[in-house]
């Protein structure tokens, strides 16, 4: 039933994916920035240690972001599927919610690649 | 179709009303899933039951009629369910994964467990794909290896279904 080729094929999507695993969990670190990008254009930069709520309404849509004790979560959208709503709360760079509908994006970022933060540092 | 000119009439009947009751199903079976998500945070993963029949109809009834099914499935349950950004999004996904399963299918190496599993990390590519392109960002990317993952288990699960299945398929003329 089973042949020859699906065993290897199985195996090269497995390596594969570990590979990819291996390299995305890798580079996890505690983020420091909360960037939002709506419809590809950056929104806003948010700092993930300050409490706040975010509000962005664009073409009558409107998604809430929370930022609480070192996390950020989707609070609130209109969209229809709630995928971004039900998934949960970030804090690590590389993890990202995403509201497909709205074409809303929250990303984490560490320190390392923005501008440098040395006098308040 | 391009059958038509060697197929008795008949049979052109029979094969479009057996597409039609496969669409049916698909469709059935994308709203029953739809009603059941499975207990995980990760938006995405799932068993992906339709698929069940888009492998039947590829072994069938051939690629052409496959396409259609999965085509009308698509539209239809996007109208009903997740309105017109779904159809979009579901797509990606499948017009991805119908072209893999089929040309994996042609070559002859794999089984029906081989073609499904490539279809289901297809279809997830695809997908993370397309909405990578709608928010213009690649940053969920690194997502993909929990997609890959589901998809590759996933499809080898319905792959099995399918090839239980197909063993019991009255033999049909069609």
């Amino acid at each position: 039933m089973i042949k020859k080729a699906d065993v290897l094929l199985f195996f090269i999507i497995l390596i594969f994916g570990a590979c990819i695993s291996w390299w995305s969990l890798s580079e996890n670190q505690p983020g420091q920035r909360v960037v939002i990008t709506v419809e590809g254009e950056t929104y806003g930069t948010y700092s993930l240690n300050q409490d706040q709520q975010i509000v962005i309404e664009k073409h009558g849509h409107q998604n809430h972001i929370t930022i609480k004790d070192g996390q950020v979560s989707m609070s609130f959208s209109d969209c229809k599927n709630q995928v971004c709503v039900n998934s949960g709360a970030i804090s690590e760079t590389k993890d990202t919610i995403v509201c497909l509908p709205n074409k809303v994006l929250i990303e984490i970022q560490s320190k390392q690649g923005g501008e440098p933060d040395v006098i308040t540092g | 179709m391009s059958s038509r000119d060697n197929t008795p009439r008949g049979l052109t009947t029979r094969r479009l009303a057996l597409a039609a009751m496969l669409a049916a199903l698909a469709l059935i079976f994308s709203y029953v899933e739809s009603l059941f998500p499975l207990p995980v945070p990760a938006p995405g993963i799932k068993l992906g039951v339709a698929n069940l029949v888009i492998v039947m109809a590829i072994y069938k009834l051939g690629f052409s009629y496959a396409f259609t099914i999965n085509c009308v499935r698509m539209v239809v349950s996007g109208l009903l369910f997740s309105g017109v950004f779904g159809i979009l999004y579901s797509f990606a996904g499948g017009v991805f994964s119908i072209l893999v399963m089929y040309l994996l299918y042609k070559t002859g190496w794999f089984s029906m467990v081989g073609v499904s599993m490539a279809g289901g990390v297809a279809h997830n590519l695809g997908q993370l794909v397309a909405a990578s392109l709608i928010v213009e960002n690649v940053a969920m990317m690194s997502y993909f290896s929990i997609l890959l993952f589901s998809g590759l288990f996933s499809g080898i699960a319905i792959g099995f279904l399918a090839t239980l299945i197909y063993k019991r398929l009255p033999e049909i003329s069609i």
